[in-house]
C-alpha cells in the first residue's frame, strides 16, 4: 500500500458515511434567487410573497391571498438576532417577512429556509438579494429570530398577515391553472412576462422540457449545462385556456454575443 | 479528474441532498486533499483523519462553500489547511465517526513512510513548522498559491478577501516562510509560485 494513497478501506467506509450523511441531513432549500431573464415563475416566491402582497401582483389561482395587518416593522442587525414583532391581532394567522443581505453571508429563517449572500450580490439592487417568506404563527412567541454566519448584517421587514388559501383554476378541457402549492404544481403554471406587462401562463411540459427536466445523468446534465451557456430556451405564454398564445417565456439566462435564443418547438430535446 | 461542467452538477444534485453526487465531489478531489493533509501533518493516519474532516465540513457548512470557478477544491483545501494546523479542535465533531471507520488490517506506520520518502518528509516537517508560524489565512494563501498553484485572485476569491488583500498578505507571508525555511530547496519554489 503506498503512502501516497489513502487506505482503501477507509476510503471506501469514509465514501459510504458521506454518502449516508448526505442523505440523511435535513434538506436545504434552494438559494432564493429572483429571476434575471424576460420572465417570472410565479411560484412558491409569489406564494411566500410580503413584497408581492405590497406590490399588488397579479394574484393567480393556488395563490394564498395575504392582507397586511398593520404596519410593517422594519429593522436591522448584525450577527444572529431577534426582532419583535408585538402581539398579534386576532385575525393573523401568518407573518410575512422580508429579509434584505446587507453583507456577504448566510441568513436562517425561522422555518429552516435559507439565504446566501456573496460580494457579487451586494453590487445588486437591494431587489436581488431580498428573500421573502410566510410563516404560520406561533403561539406565544411574538419575535422573530434570524440566524445568521458570524458578522452577517441583515434588514427585516416583518409584518403580520391573514391568509386565505384558494385553489387552482380547471379549463375547459380539464387542465389546472395558477401557482405551485402545497397540492403540487399545476398544468398551466402561472408567469408574468414583458417585465410584468404580460401575465399568463406556461404549460408544465414545456417548462420541464426546456429547463432540462427530463436530464437524468450527471453527465447528461453536464452537457445540458454546457449547452445552456449559450443558449436560452422560448416556451409559449398561453391564456388559462391552454391554447390562445399571447406572449414567449425565456428560460436560461445566458447572455453574450454567441447566445442563441430557439423556440422548444425548434429543437428535438425528445420530451 | 473530471470537468469543471461534471463537478458544477455534482455540486448542484449535492445540495440537493443527492448522496452519490456528494461521492463523485468526494471522488474528484480526495487525492488533492489527501496529499495536501499528508504534506501539512506528515503522518498518514492523521492525514486520513483530517480528510474525513474536511469532507464533513464541505457538507456541514455546504450553504456558506465558496465556489471558485466552478469548484470547491480551493475551499476544501483552505479547510484542509485550517484543521491540519489546529487537529484537536479542527477533528473534534468527528472523532467518534471516524474512529468507527474501519481501515485496512495492514496497518501503514510513520516508519514505512519515512523509508519511502525520506526527503519528502523531512521537507514536509520543515514546510509544516515554518507553515505554523503563519496567521491562518495567510498558511491558507500559501498552501493555495505555491502548492497547489492557483492563482492570487483564485486563492482570494476562496477566502474571500479582495485580490489586492490576497497580494499583499501573500508577499508578507512569503518573506516570513522564506526566513522560516532557510536555504531549503522548497523556498525557491514557493517565491517563483507565488511572485507570478
Amino acid at each position: 500500500m503506498s503512502t501516497m494513497e489513502m487506505d482503501p478501506v477507509f476510503t471506501g467506509a469514509l465514501r459510504e458515511a458521506l454518502k449516508a450523511t448526505v442523505m440523511d441531513s435535513p434538506r436545504v432549500r434552494r438559494r432564493w434567487r429572483w429571476r434575471t431573464g424576460t420572465g417570472v415563475l410565479l411560484g412558491v416566491t409569489l406564494v411566500a410573497g410580503g413584497v408581492a402582497v405590497a406590490s399588488g401582483l397579479f394574484s393567480p389561482p393556488g395563490a394564498p391571498v395575504d392582507t397586511l395587518l398593520g404596519s410593517v416593522i422594519s429593522a436591522t442587525r448584525t450577527g444572529t438576532a431577534s426582532v419583535d414583532i408585538g402581539a398579534p391581532p386576532a385575525t393573523a394567522t401568518d407573518v410575512s417577512l422580508a429579509l434584505t443581505c446587507l453583507t456577504a453571508g448566510s441568513f436562517d429563517f425561522p422555518d429552516g429556509s435559507s439565504m446566501t449572500c456573496d460580494a457579487t450580490d451586494l453590487t445588486r439592487p437591494s431587489i436581488y438579494r431580498t428573500a421573502s417568506e410566510v410563516v404560520p404563527l406561533t403561539a406565544g412567541v411574538d419575535s422573530v429570530t434570524i440566524q445568521t454566519s458570524p458578522d452577517a448584517t441583515w434588514t427585516l421587514q416583518v409584518t403580520y398577515v391573514n391568509q386565505v388559501k384558494t385553489s387552482w383554476g380547471v379549463n375547459a378541457n380539464g387542465q389546472t391553472y395558477g401557482v405551485s402549492n402545497q397540492q403540487g404544481t399545476p398544468d398551466l403554471i402561472a408567469v408574468v412576462v414583458d417585465q410584468g406587462k404580460t401575465q399568463g401562463y406556461v404549460e408544465q411540459r414545456e417548462l420541464n422540457c426546456a429547463s432540462g427536466g427530463d436530464v437524468k445523468s450527471l453527465s447528461e446534465a453536464a452537457t445540458w449545462n454546457e449547452t445552456s451557456k449559450n443558449r436560452n430556451i422560448t416556451i409559449p405564454v398561453y391564456e388559462n385556456d391552454g391554447v390562445t398564445i399571447i406572449g414567449t417565456f425565456t428560460v436560461g439566462s445566458a447572455t453574450g454575443p454567441n447566445v442563441r435564443t430557439v423556440p422548444l418547438s425548434s429543437l428535438s430535446l425528445g420530451c | 479528474m473530471g470537468s469543471l461542467t461534471e463537478e458544477s452538477a455534482a455540486w448542484a444534485a449535492s445540495l440537493e441532498n443527492d448522496g452519490n453526487a456528494f461521492a463523485v465531489i468526494f471522488d474528484l478531489h480526495r487525492d488533492r486533499v489527501y496529499h495536501h493533509a499528508l504534506r501539512m501533518t506528515i503522518d498518514v493516519h492523521v492525514a486520513e483523519d483530517v480528510v474525513a474532516a474536511t469532507f464533513f465540513e464541505l457538507w456541514r457548512r455546504r450553504k456558506s462553500v465558496r465556489v471558485v470557478d466552478g469548484s470547491v477544491l480551493p475551499w476544501l483545501l483552505v479547510t484542509t489547511t485550517n484543521i491540519s494546523r489546529n487537529l484537536t479542535r479542527g477533528i473534534r465533531r468527528y472523532r467518534a465517526l471516524i474512529a468507527s471507520l474501519p481501515r485496512a488490517t495492514e496497518m501503514r506506520s510513520s516508519e514505512d513512510l519515512a523509508l519511502e520518502t525520506i526527503e519528502e518528509i523531512r521537507l514536509a516537517a520543515k514546510v509544516r513548522e515554518a507553515m505554523g508560524t503563519l496567521p491562518p489565512a495567510d498558511a491558507a494563501l500559501i498552501a493555495l498559491t505555491a502548492f497547489e498553484r492557483y492563482s492570487p485572485a483564485q486563492a482570494a476569491a476562496a477566502l474571500g478577501i479582495t485580490e489586492g488583500a490576497a497580494r499583499t498578505r501573500l508577499h508578507r507571508a512569503r518573506v516570513r516562510i522564506a526566513a522560516a525555511l532557510g536555504n531549503l530547496e522548497v523556498d525557491t519554489n514557493v517565491t517563483k509560485e507565488t511572485s507570478r
